[in-house]
């Protein structure tokens, strides 16, 4: 986060919650503008490491305008938790085939099953 | 000889050709669905129309229609092409249109034509007529709603397989295919019929849903299922053998292809041997080449060569018994056999070992005595040319052997035991008056009748037989001997058959037995009593993990024929080479190279560093292994010990066809063909049955 935004934070920055990861949402205090179309700036402070996958939907949505307020998160039983981008992590997708994820693929040519004694 | 003119070029054929055919002796080829050069002509396809003149004005089927002096035939005239585009939307009115489903797709004859003769919109509004599937086992599927009636498959299963099963039903836009009783084709050549349909009513069963045909590489090769010596190609996709159709050799197999030899390659993926086995205490356990060598060393080294023996198994190249025997030689060892299943054969005379009236030759044969032999299921392809000899009338077949099978041609079944045959070569059986009246008769012996402990006099008897009854002129020579192993004559012209004073297959297993030999070289000899071989060192090298590999102490990796650019002689004495369709599994060498280290690691090693020095080699011991593809004569000459004849009844050869060596022992496909066949569990899963 530069030091900008956490000035503009400090400044003119309105807390409006925080999602279950810990990230900080804000948007403007005042409107800097008078005109009607002007909307009041949107912005978040992540916990940690600015990435952008971080924000979970119901935040992603107010983020953008989608919404006035954040989504009510988990309101649907099959929704699953929030994860952010794994890619580089340990976590990351391997597909099955990879030694990884237990190298157990689907039979392709070239296969041959060998005798084993 | 009728002068015609075709497209404005004037041409002679003879008498009786057909205006297609002069068409194709021009290079003119006209559309055809039907119409096919080995099977009798139908007609009903109407797809090689042409316009005619003198003649009616209208197209008429060049297939059916014989030329005629003074013709003028237009192949490419707007009438034919007309004519041609109608048929074609006929055909189409009830052709499915699931080519991207169809497996046929990408090698279909009506979807080539479809492209020159085809509309670019049906006018059909209607439904498309449904047909039922049919049951045709398990190599053959079905999706009858493609047939466009073509009767290929009718007349081919009729005249060349020789089996009546199959026919069409109803009329109109009833007609159907059918395998009247809805079970699976009695025929060893039953995969033919899935080359033969010229859209995907008939396809291969096991290749299913595969691959397309352009995504295959495809290596003209030859077969080593059976001692015929097909050709073939294999066609190959990474490196896996994914199907195997026939090669045009007029000589060998027409275009005919058996169904063993074509489908049972899905073995070649199973059971492999992928790495170098050593067994300590009593486990085979997986080890390096140079330890798997040492394990040898240890054992051979400053062993007597009389106490190591080599047989060599039925899929032996040419090349491997060269530096095997080679090998053996430098081990001072003559101990040595290519006959595993203990064949009698003498190995001095080539013409006493060689199917000497060529394959192509049974059809100028005669008179046909079958002597302990069911070519059937020895060689369904050489089968069909006996019956095509037999279709061409003038020819007159017995048979001294297990009687009942059906050979698709009537035989006289003369007897069971070798009495019989010994009564015809004394002249004292009425069939010895039949092969004497016969211009050219000739004997087929089989391997169920050289097998037993009294071949040699039956080897002897048969060649009496050949000598009293005329067999062997100038020209002609009907003695033939059908070889069950695609190996066996090649072993044989390289001599790869005990020395002086040396064992042959019995006396190297009953030497096993009692420990006079003590080191035994298997080079894939699966067929031999592999638990009878007492405390000997087993050296195993083959590609599939078989009766022989269990047995083993040591067993080397080596390529199945697929996968090694290997010669083999066939039954006829004709020397043929495979070539690389695919790689082999993991540490699996080429078996010669594997001949050639171990010979490095015992410290003998053999003056073969490339394949030209093995082939050079090969050449050196029999100058026959020279000449590729071709056929070269052999010399009569005294063959055989006569002596007594055992009374028991000829047995035959193979017990089943599915099952008769590594690889088709390891298929899949012929594990259910041998459900179905052999042991007749016939499904009947047909949608009306």
């Amino acid at each position: 986060m530069s030091i900008g935004t956490r000035l503009l934070t400090m400044l003119n920055g309105e807390f409006v919650g925080e999602d279950a990861h810990g990230n900080k949402y804000y948007q403007e205090r005042t409107k800097r503008l008078s005109n009607p179309l002007y909307r009041r700036k949107r912005w978040v402070m992540y916990k940690g490491k600015a990435e952008g996958s971080k924000v979970p939907a119901e935040w992603h949505a107010w983020l953008h305008y989608t919404n006035d307020t954040p989504l009510n998160a988990r309101s649907k039983a099959w929704e699953q938790p929030h994860k952010p981008n794994l890619t580089g992590t340990l976590g990351a997708y391997v597909p099955k085939g990879d030694d990884r994820a237990g190298g157990t693929r689907a039979a392709s040519t070239g296969d041959y099953q060998a005798w084993r004694p | 000889m009728p002068k015609l003119t075709i497209d404005g070029i004037e041409v002679e054929v003879p008498a009786g050709t057909t205006v297609l055919q002069a068409a194709e002796i021009l290079g003119i080829e006209i559309p055809r669905f039907c119409y096919h050069e080995r099977l009798s002509i139908a007609g009903n396809c109407r797809m090689c129309l042409v316009e005619v003149k003198p003649g009616p004005p209208k197209p008429a089927a060049s297939c059916a229609m014989p030329v005629a002096e003074g013709m003028d035939v237009r192949t490419d005239s707007e009438m034919a092409r007309k004519a041609r585009k109608g048929v074609m939307e006929f055909l189409l009115i009830n052709h499915p249109l699931d080519c991207p489903i169809c497996d046929q797709g990408g090698e279909c004859d009506l979807q080539d034509e479809a492209m020159t003769f085809g509309n670019d919109h049906s006018r059909y509004g209607e439904m498309k007529r449904s047909v039922t599937e049919k049951e045709m086992g398990p190599l053959v599927k079905t999706a009858m709603t493609r047939c466009i009636h073509c009767t290929r498959c009718v007349r081919f299963t009729t005249e060349v397989a020789g089996v009546p099963e199959m026919g069409m039903l109803g009329r109109g836009e009833h007609a159907e295919i059918t395998t009247y009783l809805e079970q699976a084709l009695d025929s060893e050549l039953s995969g033919n019929v899935v080359d033969l349909c010229p859209v995907g009513a008939l396809t291969s069963r096991p290749y299913a849903f595969t691959a397309r045909p352009w995504e295959l590489r495809k290596t003209e090769s030859i077969d080593v299922l059976d001692a015929l010596g097909t050709n073939v190609r294999i066609d190959v996709r990474s490196g896996q053998v994914l199907r195997i159709l026939p090669r045009l050799n007029e000589a060998v197999n027409e275009e005919w292809l058996a169904d063993k030899s074509r489908h049972a390659m899905d073995g070649l993926r199973q059971q492999r041997l992928d790495t170098p086995y050593v067994r300590k205490d009593g486990q085979l356990v997986p080890a390096s080449w140079e330890e798997a060598f040492a394990a040898i060393r240890a054992k051979v080294a400053g062993l007597d060569g009389s106490r190591i023996a080599a047989i060599a198994g039925d899929q032996a190249d040419c090349e491997a018994m060269t530096a095997l025997k080679d090998l053996m030689g430098v081990l001072g060892s003559t101990n040595l056999d290519c006959r595993q299943d203990g064949a009698k054969l003498d190995p001095t005379v080539r013409a006493g070992y060689l199917f000497n009236s060529t394959v192509e030759g049974i059809e100028s044969a005669d008179a046909l005595l079958l002597v302990g032999s069911d070519p059937r299921w020895e060689a369904p392809v050489l089968n069909a040319r006996i019956r095509k000899r037999y279709l061409a009338g003038g020819f007159k077949a017995g048979r001294i052997g297990p009687a009942g099978r059906d050979l698709t041609y009537p035989v006289e079944e003369l007897g069971v035991d070798p009495s019989v045959l010994i009564e015809i070569a004394e002249g004292r059986h009425p069939f010895a008056e039949v092969l004497k009246a016969a211009k050219t008769p000739m004997i087929i012996l089989g391997m169920g009748a050289l097998t037993r402990t009294d071949g040699a006099a039956i080897l002897a008897a048969a060649r009496k037989v050949a000598d009293t009854t005329g067999m062997v002129t100038e020209g002609w020579n009907g003695f033939s001997v059908l070889h069950t192993a695609a190996a066996r004559v090649g072993g044989l012209d390289l001599g790869f058959v005990p020395g002086s004073g040396g064992l042959d297959t019995r006396g190297i297993q009953a030497g096993c037995a009692s420990g006079a030999v003590e080191v035994l070289y298997l080079l894939g000899a699966d067929e031999i009593d592999t638990n009878a071989l007492g405390k000997a060192f087993v050296i195993y090298q083959g590609s599939h993990g078989d009766a022989g590999a269990h047995r083993a102490d040591v067993i080397l990796p080596g390529l199945a024929y697929t996968e090694k650019e290997a010669t083999y002689v066939n039954t006829e004495g004709r020397p043929q080479r495979t070539k690389v369709a695919g790689f082999g599994p993991g540490e699996a060498k080429e078996d010669w190279k594997i001949i050639r280290a171990l010979s490095g690691a015992l410290d003998k090693t053999l003056p073969l560093d490339s394949v030209h020095q093995v082939r050079a080699r090969m050449a050196e011991i029999n100058p026959v292994l020279g000449t590729m593809n071709a056929v070269t004569p052999a010399a009569w000459e005294a063959f055989g010990t006569e002596g007594p004849v055992d009374t028991a009844a000829f047995t035959t050869a193979i017990a089943n066809y599915y099952m008769t060596c590594p690889i088709s022992r390891a298929s899949p496909t012929m594990a259910e063909c041998t459900r179905v066949f052999i042991n007749g569990n016939q499904e009947r899963t047909g949608t009306d049955g």
